[in-house]
């Protein structure tokens, strides 16, 4: 039906620049393990990991408009719930990983039913994100069934294997798996836009009230951004613990996590679609490029890093408030269609 | 101040009944609305006894009104008469405290403004609300979604309302780019994108040029004799009420004063004493 077909048209209707620009992209992607030694491999996962991130919150406050500072609260449920699932059940990653979603999306629905039921926008709803995503790591950190504060470890098998049904297995697997991951990040969000729902997110963002006479049920797809945000953030999870191997409450519900996962879409075009993206790279080259100057320079004076990462922050947003992506879109000639077509 | 007591406004509305011009051939509808030459058809629009207090304030009071299928209704009144107040109450964007609602013979009272959307209600803002980060196309188009996913659909529905305000050249212009006048008339192609059997106009033609007034007035008036579009109408530039409107509510501290045709609604002295104050009129 009409949802088939703009997931076919987020493809052919894109314009020409963009898709060219897209396929060259994945194309580079596809290849680029060849040419990385084991680090820069690491580094590129991570870049993929935030632009998949990154982009899953973009559909709730970039779409949507719904600040939520508390996304590691879906990071960490997915990763413990299929985790847990793994290593007490042995139930495979690609089944536990719809148990991840399903307990994201309900948390996401029982966030959402609060905020939206009772009136709760704005500063009060980001507050309520990150009160929900406290609770549940101080929940975790007695959490005994999945090593409470103490942590929670995955059998490692051996490195070189490649076990894709159990997700055990090198750095250059999960590197094709966080280039999926992102893939499908980028088309859901496009399918997103290019659909009713991407309009009434959009209507819902900029007034309310507006969304509302024009026929928009609100509640319900304000329930929708959060739902599909939640579900897919747990996605992120489950890659993070199978990646990882280890999880603590403290790290992967910290709200220093939240901020991380918000800021490339901040950085790279908040409510964009390659922003997300072009964010996750800058944000990740700059933080281990500083890193890898400051070790060669030998001046590793402790919280240099962080000064220098948060001054590169701050000159961002100040010289370009919307992001990265508008400003390069516009020099590049990618305009905006005037129907969505991004 | 409340004004519970005065009743003699709703004498006249009850006291003229059947004042439309149903029966005349569309094209003449406008201008030919004379008392008496409608039929008794019921009503598509009927709001009876609303009342809606804000703390001490009776914004509305005990007010009923009419619109018959393809009628332009207008309501005046002067500023602070809570007439935009009785417009959210029918729009669904306040729930009334007393009082029904009635759209095509289904109550509506304190329905959500979504629900009255979708039963056929398209309404404008006085306060121009866009979708400020969206194009012209796509501002209507989030219209053109109503009761379908079809994104063809939608496209082609905002097109359509879009040419019929003569917009569809400001198409990929930012709505937070346009000008006053055109984010007025964005605010019409908006709802009329949701193919709606009614439309609530709220002083969508305040500060727009006489020349531009009468574009607008064209507009409206072919999208109710081509569309067969109802039109409620606020208004203050007479101008366009005297054009458009078949039958005129007179609305006055919260209570309907005065219907009838323009021209007997404008000589009316009780109208004319709302407007101009006591002993005005001697």
């Amino acid at each position: 039906m009409s949802a088939g077909r703009n997931l076919v048209e987020v493809f052919t209707k894109a314009p020409a620049r963009s898709r060219t620009a897209l396929l060259v992209l994945l194309a580079a992607l596809l290849v680029l393990p060849l040419a990385l030694d084991r680090y820069l491999l690491s580094v590129m996962i991570l870049i993929l990991y935030f632009a998949y991130v990154g982009q899953a919150w973009n559909i709730m406050m970039g779409f949507c408009g719904q600040l939520s500072i508390g996304h590691a609260l879906f990071v960490g449920l997915g990763a413990y719930t299929a985790a847990a699932l793994f290593q007490h059940f042995g139930v495979v990653p690609w089944i536990g990983m719809l148990a991840a979603v399903a307990v994201c999306v309900a948390m996401a629905s029982v966030i959402g039913w609060l905020a939206f039921r009772f009136g709760i926008g704005g500063t009060y709803f980001a507050l309520l994100t990150i009160a929900f995503a406290e609770f549940t790591r101080i929940g975790f950190d007695h959490f005994g069934w999945v090593g409470g504060s103490g942590g929670f470890f995955l059998r490692v098998v051996q490195q070189d294997r490649f076990d894709l049904l159990n997700l055990r297995g090198n750095p250059l697997m999960f590197y094709y798996l966080a280039l999926g991951l992102a893939a499908f990040g980028f088309v859901v969000s496009a399918w997103l836009l290019r659909g009713r729902p991407g309009f009434y997110f959009r209507a819902i963002r900029d007034n309310e009230e507006a969304a509302r006479a024009a026929g928009v049920d609100v509640f319900r797809y304000k329930m929708l951004a959060v739902q599909v945000s939640g579900g897919l953030t747990a996605l992120a999870g489950v890659f993070f613990a199978f990646y990882y191997n280890n999880l603590f409450p403290e790290q992967i519900f910290g709200i220093g996590r939240s901020i991380e996962i918000i800021l490339a879409p901040i950085i790279g075009g908040i409510g964009t679609l390659f922003g997300p993206i072009l964010g996750a790279a800058v944000l990740t080259l700059a933080s281990e490029g500083i890193n890898e100057a400051l070790s060669a320079s030998g001046y590793e004076i402790p919280g240099v890093k962080q000064i220098l990462y948060g001054l590169a922050l701050g000159l961002a947003i100040m010289f370009m408030p919307h992001g990265i992506w508008p400003v390069i879109a516009r020099r590049l000639g990618f305009g905006r269609g005037s129907d969505g077509d991004a | 101040m409340p004004e519970r007591g005065s009743n003699f406004g709703q004498t006249a509305g009850a006291g003229v009944p059947g004042l439309r011009a149903g029966a005349a051939p569309p094209g003449l509808r406008a201008g030919a609305a004379a008392p008496g030459g409608g039929s008794g058809s019921t009503p598509l629009l009927a709001v009876a006894g609303v009342s809606k207090r804000f703390r001490g304030l009776l914004a509305v009071s005990d007010a009923s009104i009419d619109v018959h299928p393809g009628e332009i209704v207008a309501l005046i009144g002067p500023n602070g008469a809570g007439k935009t107040t009785l417009l959210n109450l029918i729009a669904g964007s306040l729930a009334p405290d007393t009082g029904s609602v009635r759209f095509g013979g289904r109550e509506m009272a304190g329905e959500r403004a979504d629900r009255v959307c979708a039963a056929g209600i398209g309404r404008t803002f006085q306060l121009v609300k866009p979708f400020a980060d969206m194009s012209v196309l796509e501002n209507a188009m989030v219209g053109g979604f109503r009761g379908t996913a079809d994104r063809e659909r939608a496209r082609e529905r905002a097109a359509r309302a879009l040419q019929s305000l003569d917009m569809w050249a400001l198409r990929d212009r930012p709505a937070s780019s346009l000008t006053l006048p055109d984010r007025k008339r964005l605010e019409v192609a908006r709802a009329l994108a949701t193919e709606p059997t009614m439309l609530l106009l709220d002083e969508v033609m305040a500060g727009l040029r006489p020349t531009e007034t009468d574009l607008m007035v064209a507009a409206f008036r072919k999208l109710n004799t081509e569309h067969g579009i109802t039109i409620l109408l606020i208004e203050h530039v007479m101008r366009a009420v005297m054009a458009l409107a078949q039958r005129v509510y007179v609305l006055h501290h919260g209570q309907i004063i005065a219907q009838g045709t323009p021209q007997q609604v404008t000589r009316d002295p009780r109208v004319l004493e709302s407007y101009l104050g006591t002993g005005a009129v001697q």
